[in-house]
Order: structure tokens, then sequence, then C-alpha cells
């Protein structure tokens, strides 16, 4: 069993007052893509920050590799793209990448070579010689985004890797995302959008509020919550399904989307029922399928749960 | 060493590129100048004739050789030079003194043009003149102590002349013994003559301070500001994670520095041509051999250009540092001027100390000051060229001074580490301390 790239043991950190990480623990093996999903604010970033060494904890243990050193003796082996990206803005796109290789560790001339390969790859190449704070967001994050992987790093973290980008550049960045995994190297990415993550990782951690909710595997995280769940899509006459979906003895939870809807069954209610009870009211039907539930779903379930008895707790 | 030197390169690089590294390198020595030939002007006296109106209530006639003292300075040296005052006695009485002096001082201060037979100043002679030295001047030059100190000069000559010749000494011997004594100086090193007249060296020190000035003070909060930009950009983030506060703050002080030298080079180097080559282009813009000599450009001896480099570069090191360390602990250029200001200070006192040093080389004063860290790259480049530093002083403040740099960037590169992990919150004084043992 080699070593995990990333491991967190129960690890807290406070800023004055609140706590933004609470007890948190994970394991990120080698090879792979791992998944931290949450909602906003609910300490992924910090998370992040933790493991990259960039924030000390206040309690708990954070090792890359299996060494406690940190970050920053490691540094040729991580690649980090943070949260708020910041780049020099008054440099040249490829003196900044050839710099960020440079604190790498690799030399000027590999770095120039490589730098010239990613441009070349995210489609920039020609805004080379361009300052960065000429180039649009989208473009500066892809600047940001080589500058993190100039090194062939093993382990890459990314932290929200892609918001704000387009469905086009968020494909290339996907791509890339995947290669890495692909190549025998660990991503971390961090996200709110679950259909993304659930489409791209190996194993994934759900926190809120600075403590994990759920983690493992995609197939386990789906299986432990168990229950059954149908997808329904709706063709005509939707209303007169309504208080069939209402009925708590045969479903135990909506996420309805208008057109299509995501349920899960009543403990002992069959799949059957519903169906044969949608078609006897007269509802049109494009889709009925028994599914896994979706990360989506687990997320609300579990998130929402859960910060609905701690809104209660807090006003009790 | 691989990683400092890439931030040195950038930062340098950087800095050397930007269209205000090219204007202050241009603009500079026109301030320069400015500010040598400036005070100079302001301090020496107006170089026309004054007018003086001079009111004399004595009984024994006191205007008469006053007056006659008076017209007899110059303006300048040389048989052409001009009068320095033009003078004009009004004989009064105890009982109308005040109506013609009123009279007179109405009369006064305007300028030139407004009207034309306008005094620039009165002097009032009184029967206590004689007596106790007492008289009153009045007009529109007295902030400028070098027409004053002239002025009094005269008239206290004419004073003296005339009470020796009450006591019945010779005329003739009263005028050669008032003869002024004329002092040329040379300085002199290792006793050696260098070649330096008094006012060279003044000039030196004046200059090398206003450098030093200048550059410490545009370099250092150049380094405050890139760190706070850092942390704005954010970029400090992807940074920390491959390079320690150590190197972050070593190559950035190392590569601001080496901009602020570069700067000086160019500068050094143009000042160099320009007086090897200043009887050339002086034929160039049609001006005399005179002309040029009366705007010497003082010359530098190796030995001070050697004590002046060594210090300049230690002096904005250390100031380099501090202030990077005021930029570590900030988070807006806002913030950071509380800090600031105590920097600023010191190298406030260590500038303007240089013009008290000027008069005193050798006083306690600048010996203590050369021991001091933050003042010693002033003072100490300032004695060197006043007077002659013994070399175990020299040593001994020099290594203070790199006691004091080391000691600096280990104490700004432990508040930097903390600093850069903490942004969001501005530390007390108390977390300070803390940081920088932890």
């Amino acid at each position: 069993m080699p070593l995990p790239s990333v491991s967190v043991e129960s690890v807290t950190k406070r800023f004055s007052g609140h706590t933004a990480v609470n007890r948190l623990s994970l394991e990120v093996s080698a090879g792979g893509i791992f998944g931290l999903l949450g909602p906003n604010g609910a300490g992924k970033s910090t998370t992040i920050r933790l493991i990259m060494g960039i924030l000390e904890p206040d309690e708990g243990r954070v090792s890359l590799f299996g060494s406690a050193h940190g970050s920053r003796k490691l540094s040729a082996r991580i690649g980090y793209l943070p949260e708020e990206r910041g780049l020099y803005k008054k440099m040249k796109v490829l003196d900044h990448l050839i710099f960020l290789g440079e604190t790498k560790g690799i030399s000027r001339a590999d770095a120039r070579r490589r730098a010239q390969a990613w441009l070349e790859r995210l489609g920039i190449s020609e805004w080379a010689l361009k300052k960065v704070e000429d180039l649009s967001k989208g473009m500066q994050q892809k600047v940001q985004f080589a500058g993190a992987l100039l090194h062939e790093p093993e382990l890459v973290i990314l932290d929200e890797p892609f918001s704000g980008l387009d469905p086009v550049n968020a494909q290339v960045m996907k791509d890339i995302v995947v290669e890495i995994a692909a190549s025998g190297r660990t991503v971390l990415f961090s996200t709110h959008v679950m259909e993304q993550a659930e489409r791209m990782c190996d194993h994934i951690a759900i926190i809120a509020r600075g403590e994990t909710v759920v983690s493992g595997t995609v197939a386990q995280v789906k299986a432990d919550f168990g229950g059954r769940h149908v997808a329904l899509g709706f063709s005509h006459d939707k209303p007169r399904a309504e208080a069939i979906l209402a009925d708590r003895s045969l479903i135990a939870r909506v996420d309805d989307y208008g057109a299509s809807a995501e349920l899960q069954m009543a403990e002992g209610a069959d799949p059957e029922q519903l169906l044969a009870a949608l078609v006897h009211a007269g509802v049109g039907l494009r889709r009925f399928e028994v599914v896994e539930p979706s990360l989506h779903a687990i997320f609300i379930a579990r998130v929402g749960a859960d910060a609905a008895v701690a809104h209660a707790g807090a006003a009790a | 060493m691989k990683k400092i030197i890439a931030v040195i390169r950038r930062e340098f690089v950087e800095r050397v590129r930007t269209r205000a590294f090219l204007i202050s390198t241009i603009l500079l020595p026109v301030f320069i100048v400015l500010m040598a030939v400036l005070p100079g002007l302001m301090m020496s006296g107006s170089d026309h004739t004054s007018r003086v109106a001079v009111v004399d209530a004595t009984s024994v006639g006191l205007g008469q050789p006053v007056s006659q003292a008076l017209q007899s300075e110059k303006l300048g040296d040389g048989p052409a030079a001009k009068a320095r005052y033009s003078v004009q006695v009004f004989p009064a009485t105890a009982a109308n003194l005040a109506a013609v002096r009123n009279d007179l001082i109405a009369s006064t201060g305007f300028s030139s043009k407004k009207q034309k037979d306008g005094w620039d100043g009165v002097l009032v002679l009184t029967d206590g003149t004689l007596a106790s030295g007492k008289l009153d001047y009045y007009g529109s030059n007295v902030g400028s102590l070098d027409s004053m100190s002239k002025l009094q000069r005269s008239v206290s000559n004419a004073l003296a002349g005339v009470r020796l010749g009450k006591s019945g000494v010779d005329e003739a011997l009263v005028k050669r013994a008032m003869a002024p004594a004329d002092m040329d100086t040379t300085k002199v090193s290792d006793g050696r003559l260098t070649g330096q007249s008094g006012e060279d060296s003044f000039l030196i020190a004046y200059f090398m301070g206003f450098i030093l000035y200048i550059s410490i003070l545009l370099y250092g909060q150049q380094t405050m500001t890139s760190v706070i930009e850092e942390k704005t950009s954010r970029i400090m983030e992807v940074l920390t994670s491959s390079l320690t506060p150590f190197q972050m703050l070593l190559g950035k002080v190392l590569g601001v520095g080496m901009a602020g030298l570069a700067q000086m080079a160019i500068w050094g180097g143009s000042v160099f041509l320009v007086s090897s080559q200043r009887a050339h282009l002086a034929g160039l813009f049609g001006m005399s051999a005179d002309a040029v000599r009366s705007f010497p450009i003082p010359s530098m001896a190796p030995g001070l250009l050697v004590v002046f480099l060594l210090y300049f570069a230690l002096g904005f090191l250390l100031y380099g540092a501090l202030y990077a360390a005021i930029g570590a602990m900030c988070n807006t250029i806002q913030e950071t001027q509380q800090y600031a200001v105590f920097v600023t200070m010191s190298i406030l006192v260590g500038f303007f100390s240089v013009f008290s040093l000027i008069k005193d080389p050798t006083g306690s004063l600048g010996v203590t000051m050369s021991y001091i860290p933050l003042f010693a790259p002033f003072t100490m480049p300032v004695r060197w060229s006043l007077s002659s530093v013994p070399p175990l002083q020299l040593s001994l403040s020099l290594g203070l001074m790199v006691l004091a740099l080391l000691a600096c960037v280990w104490l700004a590169a432990r508040i930097y580490r903390t600093g850069i992990l903490m942004y969001g919150k501005k530390p007390s004084w108390r977390e300070l301390l803390r940081w920088i043992r932890a």
C-alpha cells in the first residue's frame, strides 16, 4: 500500500471566533481524482490552504507523501491553483510562466520550453508577449493553470478550477485534469458543482461547516446513502402527478426540476407501485428509470438536512 | 539559491523595464541639481543693489560713517562689481524720529516694479547706538540670514571705526586694522592635501546625503508596496507554496536594491561623463570658460566613492528589509503609514544630521551616529568626506551595519512568514512579538 498523497488528521482551524475547519480528516491516495465537495463557506478553501501549508492548523496534522515537512519542501512535486487567482499584472505572460517554473526549481531554458508548449496547448500562444493585465479573466485563469502544472507535479491541487470558465474552456481544463489522472498522477480539486464531480472523481469528500459529512469512493458513497431512486421525465399532464409525489408512504423525497424529477422511494415502497400510480393518473412520461442516487441528491439530502438541524439547534 | 536568483531577476527586470524607472532616471538628476542650487541661491542674499535709508537721529552724526561703510561694500569681487547698497541719510531729531521713520517705512518693501523709488530697508541710528551698539532695521529682506549678517557686519565695522576714532586712533590705522581676513580652506586626509576645498567637501556631503535619502525613500517604499501588492493580488499564495519567506524577502530586497544601484550607476556615470567633458560641452552651448568654472562639479576621491557605495548598499538593504517587514505586517498601503512613519523619521533624522555634522564632523554626535546602523549610511560618508575617519571606527561601524542588516532580514523574515499566513488581520504589537518568537 503506497503512502497517501495527502493525509489530513483531525485538523482544526479557527479564525477570530468562528471555526472554519473542525476536526476534519481526509486521505487522498495516490493516483486518480479526488473531489472535495461542499457548499459555499463549508471550509473547502481553508482545508486546501491547510494542506498547502499556507495556513497552520490550530490542532491536528497534515502530511504530504507521508512527510510532515509541509508543501514548501515538497513543492517540486506539487502543483497548486489557489481559489483566488493571482498573477503579477504587469509581467509578460511567458516571463511569468518561466518565473513560476523557476520557483519550482526547473531551469530557465526548460521552463521556457514548457511554458511555450502549455500556451500552445491552451490556445493562447499569441498572447505570450502580452502583459497579464491585458488578458481576459478566462485567459488569466488558463495562464495560472499552466503555471501550476508546468513542472509536471505528481500531486495537483486545484481550488475551484472550473469556476468562471465558459463551457469550451471548462472542457479544455477538464480534459487536462483527466489526462493527469490517466498518467498515474494525483489530482485533488474542490468544487460545488456536483455533476462535474460525479463524472470525474474516483473519490469524494463532502464537507459542510468544516466537518466531513460523507467520504469514500463515489460508488461507496452512493451505496451507503442507500434507498431506491427513480428518475422521472415528464412529457405532459405533470400536474396530475402532484398528489402521487406528495404521498410520503410512497416517496420519501422529491427533487423537482420541472420537466424532470429525482425521487427517493419511501421505505418499503416499490418503483412498480409508483409507475402504476402515475400511469393510472394519466401522467405523460418520457422517462422512468430506477437509478443510483446522484451526488447532487446526496449532497442536498445530507448537507441540507444537517444545515436544517444546525439551524434549529442554533435557534434553540 | 537558484530560487533566490529567480526572484532577484524578476524584481530587477520588472522594475527596470517600467516607464517610471526611465522617467525617474532622467528627472531625478534635474531635481538634485535644483535642490543643490536652490538653497544656495536662497541663503545667499540678493544680487541687486539694495536701497537703504539711514535715519540719523544721533547728535554726533553717526549716519555719515555708517553710510560710507555701507557704500564701500561690493557685490562680488573685482573692480567692476556693483555696489551692494545705495544709501541715503535722513537726519532726524529725537522729537521727529518716529515720524521720519514711519514715513520711510511707508515706502519700503515694494517690489521694484511697483514703486521705483521704494526702499529695501530702513536703518535707524540713535544716540544709544554708539554706546550700546543697539540699532533697528526695518526691511523686506530681514528673512535672509546672509543679507542680515552682512549688513550687521558692515554696521559693526563702522561703529568700531567711529569708536576708535573718538578714542584718538588714527583713521588710516583704523582702516588697516579693520581689514577682513580672507581664508582659503583645503581638506587634509592622512597627512596629505586632498585638493578639495571646504566648499567642495560640503557639496559632496550634501549631494551624497541627498542621493541616499531619495533612493532609500524611493526604493524602500517600492519594496514595501511590492510586498503588499503580492498579498492583495494573492500571488503570494502560489509563491509561499514554493518559496520560503527568507528567499522571497531577500530576493525582493536585493532585486529592488540592484535596480536602485543600476540607477545610481547611470547617474554616476553621466555625472562623470559630463564633468570630464564639461569644457567641451560648454563650448557647444556657447558658454565661456569662466562660466564653466563658476559652476564647479565636485570630483569624488576614489576612497570616498568606495565608502559611499558600501554604505549606500548596506543602508539600502537595511531599510529595504525594514520596509518589507512593514509590508508583511499590513494588508493595505494605508495601514502601512503608521509603521512606515518611524522608518521615514529615522531616514529624516539621518539626513538632517548631515547638516549639523557638516559644522562639526569630528564631534561626539557624529561618532555616535555612525555607530547606529540606521544613521550610519548618512553620517559616515559625510564624516569621511569632511574629516579623516580612523580605520577602527570605520570597520566597527561597517561591522555593526552588517550585523544589524542580518538581524533585520532575519526579523523581517519572521514577521513575513507569519504575516503572510495571517492576512486579513492586523497584528497588535503583542502579536508581532509572538510572531517573531514563533
